[in-house]
């Protein structure tokens, strides 16, 4: 006997798949199944996070002065815009709970571009990095420093920690104090917090891609009716899960990458 | 003729409608007060508290956005125990590592 539950949406594909006993059953296993998806992510970046916490304890000075150098304000930027793309997706789920197809198509819309907008920012942010030669290597250089006893001498050191010293001296009077702090050794092992910088955001911005990219398609199937049987909301709901967990980790990288130096409002934008 | 025979339902019924509009406003408006005030604590000297304090606001802020936008709240049992292992793994993840890194100094013997 076929339920209203198995009837099927627009003469497509039934709305519970055969092997569920109802809607509820597939609803509840399609969100449990993105949960555990999330539990394997959470450790994903919980690794990185980790060798990160314990790097950061050991040279506390290297990295507060590689997070010093970063651009704090296309990271708020950027916060706001994540924020916001969250609200947006949640508009997008209601919508199709409600039957509402242009509400959907709005809102998946509005995350899709909010989302474009964080990664146009982000690579406007690795550009600013890249001029500034804020890219960890292994080309090397001589610049004149003082040995033990005073006495003027040439030192070979990486081409990296010359280009940290001009950043943070050019930025403002507390990241100047903070380089002057700093041996060639020190701005050298800066390298470090740049690697998991890069390593970090990147990550971050490949499930930020996977995510825009799962949006479209369920724009596109929006825009066929796909989701005017209203029990497939639930389909917005787990890619919503996905969504707000970019979110949630970018909520800790803002003050693990981007706060832990010191930054002035000077020179704001 | 076999009668067809509803089986039980596995999962616990977790069923509950989306979020009002008015709610979610709240909660983003709430997630976005929450990320000012990481943006202060961002451009103030706390010295070495600031990461704590940092890490604080982003946990409320994480807490917020898991309870209210991801609906952990209407969630059933099951999801629950998943969330929470997660949580429980990575506490154990740094946990052990952290004891082992930050160890290395001390001598056995």
């Amino acid at each position: 006997m076929a339920t209203n539950a198995h009837a099927e949406g627009e003469g497509r594909q039934p709305i519970v798949a055969h092997h569920f006993n109802n809607i509820r059953q597939q609803q509840a296993s399609v969100r449990f199944g993105m949960w555990v998806f999330l539990v394997t992510e959470v450790l994903f970046f919980g690794g990185v996070l980790c060798a990160y916490a314990a790097c950061r304890i050991w040279y506390p000075k290297e990295f507060e002065a590689g997070s010093t150098a970063l651009n704090p304000f296309i990271a708020s930027i950027n916060t706001f815009l994540l924020l916001s793309s969250s609200f947006t997706i949640t508009l997008a789920i209601r919508a199709a709970y409600k039957g509402q197809r242009d509400g959907l198509r709005l809102w998946l819309a509005s995350t899709i571009v909010l989302g474009t907008v964080f990664l146009g920012f982000k690579a406007k942010e690795y550009y600013g990095d890249y001029e500034e030669g804020l890219i960890p290597g292994p080309q090397k250089t001589l610049v004149d420093d003082v040995d033990a006893t005073g006495k003027p001498v040439l030192r070979e050191v990486s081409v990296f920690a010359v280009n940290l010293k001009h950043v943070l001296e050019h930025k403002n009077a507390k990241a100047k104090a903070i380089s002057d702090k700093m041996t060639w050794n020190e701005r050298d092992r800066t390298q470090m917090f740049f690697v998991f910088y890069y390593s970090i955001t990147g990550l971050h911005v490949i499930h930020m891609i996977v995510g825009l990219g799962l949006l479209v398609w369920q724009l596109i199937l929006a825009q066929i009716g796909f989701f005017e049987p209203t029990e497939r909301h639930v389909y917005i709901e787990v890619m919503s899960l996905y969504w707000h967990f970019v979110d949630l980790v970018w909520i800790f990288l803002f003050p693990l990458l981007y706060m832990a130096g010191h930054h002035s409002m000077d020179g704001a934008f | 003729m076999s009668e067809h025979v509803q089986k039980p339902i596995v999962f616990e019924d977790d069923h509950a409608e989306p979020a009002s509009v008015a709610s979610s406003t709240l909660t983003f408006l709430f997630l976005a007060g929450l990320a000012c005030l990481a943006m202060m604590i961002g451009f103030t000297d706390l010295g070495p508290a600031k990461v704590w304090v940092s890490l604080g606001v982003a946990s409320v802020q994480g807490l917020v956005l898991t309870l209210f936008f991801m609906d952990l709240r209407h969630a059933d049992k099951l999801t629950w125990l998943t969330a929470m292992a997660a949580v429980f793994w990575t506490f154990l993840l740094f946990l052990f590592t952290l004891t082992d890194y930050l160890t290395r100094h001390y001598y056995a013997f």
